[in-house]
């Protein structure tokens, strides 16, 4: 750790432009390109597990899938004892359930409204040759055709795939479906709580240290963490969802952890000077954030092979979230606070 | 190490071990679904309400899935439209029967003479202790009874309803009079439909209810017609010389748009009730069974008895009001008498509810693959204490003070366990990711206690131990309370997302013990060995 000696010095301004550019960068791939996936938690959608002995080709199930159903949002993952498939839904129920939101939407004009109804039942395939007078039972054809359509959907989707991959005899699905009113329960839930959290981690931080430009630093960190983890989920393609909302949360309690500990050492008062004094903390910081880096990653390997979904979110979201962290509190909060020591006429 | 003994802060330490394992083997620790094997149920309501009347929803349905309060199930309300219930079933055919009491509505109803003369809902209570309830043979079948008590108003509407309902038809040997009486019918989940029934199977019903089907608890005798009546829906007889325009189906309409209509009604007729804006379900026929049994969802006849009709008295007001009365049952064998009776007794118990179940979609976790998550978590676990360990060393090149850190950090899983335990929280996937977390928080805190000790400003002489230990409880304060006020509002806010809460609580728990009681600890000890 010796190497570390130094490691602030006169220069120390210029280390702001790591964090600067990571800002952008981690922003732009976590709400730009490629975005981080909404999982079926929070948009609504079904999740099939195929548990199967049977070897199979990934990319063949993702092609027949796409052939045959023109799935929305697929992604086909390998499994340790088969495959996971997770879709949205597929394009006709979508698009039947829009122009069902639309008729419930018009029913006070009564023609339109038969006339969406109508076009959804068209969508599904639903031979219309009655014709309805009342918006309101119009309305309900519509709904009942769409249930029945998307349970035959997902039964034939996995007849075809038993079929074509010769998966035989000893195949065992599990399904899980969100309906999209509860995902959106969820998401909504999950804005207010990090609405909240916000609000709480604010006071508690300026509660602590009663200056702004400390506490204004510390909170900095925080969310260029949370846009790390959120980079590193867009790029390996974690969701977000009911495991990943509450370890983003989590983010925010671990890196204020050594935010917290180089501001206070930076903030009061000593004699010995302030460089000094950051690259110590700096050896303290290291040494918390990689045990817990290092545990961290164990659990992830761990979780990964052995498919326990919800670890693997969380522990993945934490591990991007305290590389970032290592950015945001050395290369960022250190400076800043060096800058303000400066200012207030301290000993650097 | 006497004088460190003495310590308070570490006797605190040592009884709260102490205490929580005491708690987890008195207690024991609740196992989520994750570890268990067990079945999560997502029940979509038809339509959203209030937030009063989803928690009373979702203690109708908490009573339905675990009448005797025994099974650990959980059922919380998300929103105003979905209830989420997790409980430990994995068969599933034993699942497939709670989805299906789940689904009933359990409108339950009692007529007599085409009036209403109660419901489910003004059953107060089914006597499920007393000698009266319960299996009973009788010659060869078994036969099932259900006593119930009647509130005082539907009661006193009973005593009206059957006054006198039976005659005297003969008299016995003995000179008794032999009664004929009137019968109560019993419906369940009524459909709210117009119901078709085709001449054909009106004919071949009345003849199923002259001999009646002792198997499936049908009476002998049952006048077709009378049922019907007794039904309170409108029911049409088919036959080609029907003609729907007689009937005056566009005021049916505003309630019900549903039809039920029997196998042998025509496509034609069909077509004609569609163009009428009706939507048409054909009800199969079950053999044996009068299909109108069926489609009107008949759950029991029961003949009055003369006890019962005040035969006795002369005039209404010297009639007798009986509060408590009976449904009874018969079966070929004791097992479907019984399921007969804790179904309905289960119905009748929670009550209707208020608005009926869309959908349930459920996902379930078979008790193996619970099995094997629970030893993967162990040995991450232990991994990642063992990791830990070895960064320890290899920074502070220390032993003795590697031993504390992993000491507290197994005290916090210790004591955070013994609080989920005298919480009877479970411990599942989340909570068990929440435990990790606090525990690395705890031991990030564990090394600013350590380094501030240990090194601390070494040139600094306004610093004393003393000073350095109470810098490094300031840092560890205000780390927990930050954690602890980023996962409180998700306590707050996710009532029913139960993988969110769980692990909020633990890091909670986790955090406080740590602040209060490990850390503190593990302070002074670092102070007394370095």
């Amino acid at each position: 750790m010796d190497i570390l000696d130094g490691f602030y010095g006169k220069h120390y301004k210029k280390y702001i432009a790591l964090p600067a550019v990571l800002f952008v960068v981690f922003a732009f791939i976590a709400f730009i390109y490629p975005g981080i996936p909404q999982g079926i938690d929070l948009t609504g959608g079904t999740e099939i597990i195929v548990h199967s002995q049977t070897q199979i080709n990934v990319s063949e199930v993702q092609s027949i899938l796409e052939e045959e159903f023109q799935l929305t949002e697929l992604t086909v993952i390998q499994t340790a004892s088969g495959f996971r498939i997770k879709y949205s839904n597929d394009p006709k129920s979508v698009e039947a359930e829009e122009l069902i939101i639309q008729a419930e939407n018009s029913l006070d004009n009564e023609s339109e409204s038969i006339e969406y109804s109508r076009q959804a039942m068209l969508v599904l395939n639903k031979e219309t040759q009655e014709t309805y007078a009342n918006p309101k039972l119009a309305l309900l054809a519509a709904q009942t055709a769409l249930a029945d359509y998307k349970e035959v959907f997902s039964q034939t989707l996995l007849d075809m795939l038993s079929e074509k991959l010769g998966l035989g005899e000893n195949v065992s699905f599990q399904r899980r479906e969100v309906s999209p009113t509860l995902g959106s329960t969820f998401y909504q839930s999950g804005i207010m709580v990090a609405l909240w959290s916000t609000i709480l981690v604010i006071l508690v931080v300026f509660a602590f240290f009663r200056k702004i430009v400390p506490s204004m630093a510390i909170i900095l960190a925080a969310i260029l963490d949370i846009l790390a983890a959120m980079a590193g989920m867009a790029l390996f393609n974690i969701p977000l969802s009911l495991a990943s909302i509450p370890a983003l949360m989590m983010l925010i309690g671990y890196s204020v952890d050594t935010d917290i500990m180089l501001t206070h050492r930076l903030t009061k008062r000593s004699t010995v000077p302030a460089f000094q004094r950051a690259t110590e903390s700096m050896k303290t910081g290291l040494t918390m954030t990689g045990t817990t880096l290092a545990a961290l990653t164990a659990m992830l390997l761990i979780s990964y092979f052995y498919q326990i979904d919800i670890i693997y979110q969380i522990a993945a979201v934490l591990v991007f979230g305290l590389i970032g962290d290592l950015f945001a509190t050395w290369f960022m909060n250190a400076p800043i606070l060096l800058w303000y020591t400066e200012k207030k006429g301290g000993k650097l | 190490m006497n004088p460190l003994i003495k310590n308070w802060r570490i006797s605190v330490l040592g009884a709260a071990l102490i205490i929580a394992i005491a708690i987890i083997l008195v207690n024991g620790l609740v196992f989520g679904i994750d570890f268990e094997g067990g079945t999560t149920m997502q029940i979509e309501l038809q339509e959203e309400v209030s937030s009063d009347e989803i928690s009373r929803i979702a203690s109708i349905i908490n009573q339905r899935i675990d009448p005797s309060g025994l099974k650990d199930a959980s059922v919380s309300p998300v929103g105003n439209k979905f209830i989420i219930v997790d409980l430990a079933e994995t068969d599933s055919s034993e699942l497939e029967k709670i989805e299906s009491r789940i689904r009933k509505q359990g409108k339950f109803e009692a007529t007599i003479n085409g009036e209403t003369t109660f419901t489910g809902d003004e059953i107060v209570a089914v006597l499920r202790g007393s000698s009266g309830y319960g299996v009973f043979q009788a010659g060869k079948q078994v036969q099932w009874i259900l006593p119930f008590v009647l509130n005082e108003q539907a009661a006193r509407r009973f005593m009206e309803d059957t006054f006198h309902q039976c005659a005297a038809v003969s008299f016995n040997a003995s000179g008794t009079p032999v009664y004929d009486c009137e019968s109560t019918y019993f419906f369940l989940d009524k459909p709210e439909a117009l119901i078709v029934i085709g001449e054909d199977q009106y004919y071949s019903d009345v003849d199923l209810f002259y001999v009646g089907n002792r198997q499936k608890n049908i009476p002998s005798g049952i006048e077709i017609d009378e049922l019907i009546e007794n039904s309170q829906l409108e029911v049409i007889n088919y036959d080609a010389t029907t003609n729907f325009d007689d009937y005056n189906l566009s005021t049916l309409l505003v309630e019900t748009n549903t039809v039920i209509v029997s196998p042998d009604v025509p496509k034609t007729a069909i077509i004609a009730l569609q163009e009428k804006g009706f939507t048409v379900e054909t009800l199969e026929n079950e053999s044996g069974v009068p299909w109108v049994w069926n489609a009107l969802s008949v759950q029991q006849i029961i003949s009055l008895t003369e006890e019962v009709t005040n035969e006795d008295v002369v005039d209404i007001s010297q009639a007798e009001l009986i509060t408590t009365l009976t449904i009874r049952g018969t079966r070929p064998d004791v097992f479907e008498a019984r399921e007969d009776l804790e179904e309905l007794t289960i119905l009748l118990e929670s009550g209707s509810l208020p608005t009926p179940v869309k959908s349930i979609s459920r996902e379930t976790i078979s008790p193996s693959l619970g099995e094997s998550f629970k030893s993967y978590v162990v040995w991450m676990g232990i991994i990642s204490l063992i990791i830990v360990v070895i960064v320890i060393l290899a920074r502070y090149r220390m032993p003795k003070l590697a031993l504390p850190i992993v000491l507290t950090g197994l005290s916090e899983v210790i004591i955070t366990m013994g609080v989920l335990a005298l919480l009877q929280r479970p411990l599942d996937l989340a909570a068990f990711a929440g435990l990790i977390a606090a525990v690395g928080t705890g031991v990030d805190s564990q090394i600013v206690i350590a380094d501030e000790i240990i090194r601390g400003d070494k040139e600094d002489v306004h610093e004393s131990l003393i000073t350095r230990a109470k810098n490094a409880l300031f840092i560890i304060m205000a780390a927990a309370l930050t954690t602890i006020g980023v996962m409180f509002p998700l306590l707050v806010f996710s009532f029913g997302l139960g993988k969110l809460v769980g692990f909020a609580w633990t890091v909670i728990i986790g955090a406080l013990i740590g602040i209060l009681i490990t850390r503190p600890a593990f302070a002074k000890i670092v102070q007394k060995i370095i």
